[in-house]
Parts: C-alpha cells; structure tokens; sequence
C-alpha cells in the first residue's frame, strides 16, 4: 500500500499515540519532549491533526468518564499502527541509502 | 487570553466546534496556566503561536468544510516551530503594509501642504487612516461572507459526490494526507 509521506506534527502525534493512549494536553506535551522543544504544537494545529486522522481511522476516540467530553483519550487502531509502521520502514530505507550515499562520497 | 481564544474558536465551522470545543479548551487552559508560570518571552512565544495555530486552523478548516481539501494552506510556517522563518506570503504582505504607509504620509504631507497649519492635519490623517483600516476590514468580511456563501449552497457537497463517482470503493483512502487532510 502506498502512503504519502507524512508531516513532521502528524509522525510526531503518532509516534505519542504508539506508546499508550493519551488525553490532548499530554500528547502536546509528549511530542514537545521527543522533539527536544523544537516542535510546540499549538493546540489549532493539535486537533486539526487529530480530526484528519480521525477521519482516516487512524486513531480512534474513547471517554474514559462519558460525563467528562473534555477528557476523551485517543488512540492508535490496527490501520494507524500498521500504517505508522510503513512509514518508519520507508525512513529507515532512506536513512540507510541517504548513509551510503555519503560513505561513498567521501570515499 | 481565554476571551480570545474563545472569540478565535468561533472562527471554525459549527460541526468542528460541536465536536472538539470542550476538549480544545481544557487542553488550551492547561497550557496556558503552565505558560503563564514561565518567563515573559516564553509567554508571549506561546500566546502567538496559539493564536497563529488557530487562526490557520479556522482557515484549513473552513477550506476543508467548503472544498474538501485544506492542502494549499501551509501548517508548518508559524505554529510549528519555534525558530522563526518567514514564509513568501509574509514578504509580499510586508511590502503591501509598506506602500500602504508610504501612500498614507504623502497623503498626509498634501493634507499639511494644503492647510498649511499642523493642529489641522491629524484629524484628516487619523480619518484616512480610519478609513483604510474600515476598507481592510470591509474586504474581510466580504471574503468571508463568500465563504460562508459558498458552505450555505453546498459546493463541498458537489466535492463529495465527484470524490465518490470516481472511486466505486466509496470513500476508501490510503492516508491522512491523501484526501482533506
């Protein structure tokens, strides 16, 4: 299956989500920390990420309290995973050729 | 700043409002209370970025309720990154806002010339500046209003049915950015 590449703040929103479900405020948090600060979500952003990939399936929605609608959680599906996984192989492929490359230019 | 926030909020469409208003504004007032502890710039750094981040989103999301894509609309320049980078758009705004000022001081130097005294020039200055600002926001709102226009007759609809007369799966798509994302 092919995938378009995805955007730094979606891999990033991902990758959170890949590790446990998360509430919005801690996967801004999470993604805050892996990228070391250089990304700071902002939370437009954060949830116009967060729609398009529930559209997708990609993530799915749950309430952990249903009279709390301001602390649903997210988290991966099957798709999600299966999909963030092509993503990372196709990284990886290029992480592998892009270190060929350099090797054999300094050769 | 939540007054704005809320006031930004009411930028996006109705059905997005409805589904994410609550959660966006709990996560929004958690940031905010661990921002306002922090120094001076970082607070400033993040009341921008939270403003700059919503009022694209609105715009994307707008888009993407009218015409079913958003892709044109760039998601990585402002709210994205903390080292600052100035996007094309912004560099020709630039030069816009300069004319503009250029035009409005020799406007102002004729209205001096021709009255000759300067208690008599501010009055004209502050309403010619009154009336660009009221000509921008005239434009605004106009635009706006054929947005909202275009969302009332249903274009986005037309979008939809075109997407799913050409895909006989009906709505099967291979990813996020694939299709309205």
């Amino acid at each position: 299956m092919q995938i378009p590449p995805l955007t730094e703040p979606v891999l990033l929103v991902l990758l959170s989500l890949a590790e446990q479900p998360r509430h919005g405020y801690s996967i801004l948090k999470d993604v805050e920390r892996m990228s070391a600060g250089r990304v700071a979500l902002s939370t437009g952003t954060l949830y116009g990420a967060l729609r398009r990939l529930l559209e997708q399936g990609w993530i799915e929605r749950f309430a952990e309290d249903e009279a709390l609608r301001d602390r649903r959680a997210y988290r991966l599906t099957s798709k999600g995973r299966r999909n963030l996984q092509v993503e990372i192989d196709r990284m990886k492929h290029l992480t592998r050729l892009a270190g060929l490359r350099i090797a054999r230019k300094e050769v | 700043m939540l007054a704005l926030f809320r006031c930004l909020l009411c930028l996006y469409p109705a059905d997005f409002r409805r589904e994410y208003h609550e959660e966006m504004t709990s996560v929004f007032r958690q940031a905010y209370d661990v921002s306002k502890t922090s120094n001076l710039l970082a607070h400033v750094s993040f009341c921008s970025r939270e403003s700059a981040g919503l009022l694209l989103g609105a715009l994307r999301e707008r888009a993407h309720s009218i015409f079913g894509f958003n892709e044109w609309i760039p998601s990585r320049r402002f709210d994205m990154r903390l080292e600052f980078r100035f996007p094309r758009s912004t560099v020709f705004l630039m030069v816009l806002i300069f004319a503009g000022v250029v035009l409005t001081i020799s406007k102002a130097s004729g209205i001096e010339l021709k009255y000759g005294s300067s208690s008599a020039v501010w009055p004209s200055l502050v309403l010619t500046l009154a009336t660009v600002v009221s000509l921008a926001l005239a434009s605004a709102v106009f635009i706006w209003g054929i947005l909202f226009a275009l969302q009332r007759t249903g274009v986005h609809r037309l979008a939809d049915l075109q997407t799913h007369s050409s895909d006989p799966r009906h709505g099967l798509s291979s990813g996020p950015s694939a299709s309205g994302s």
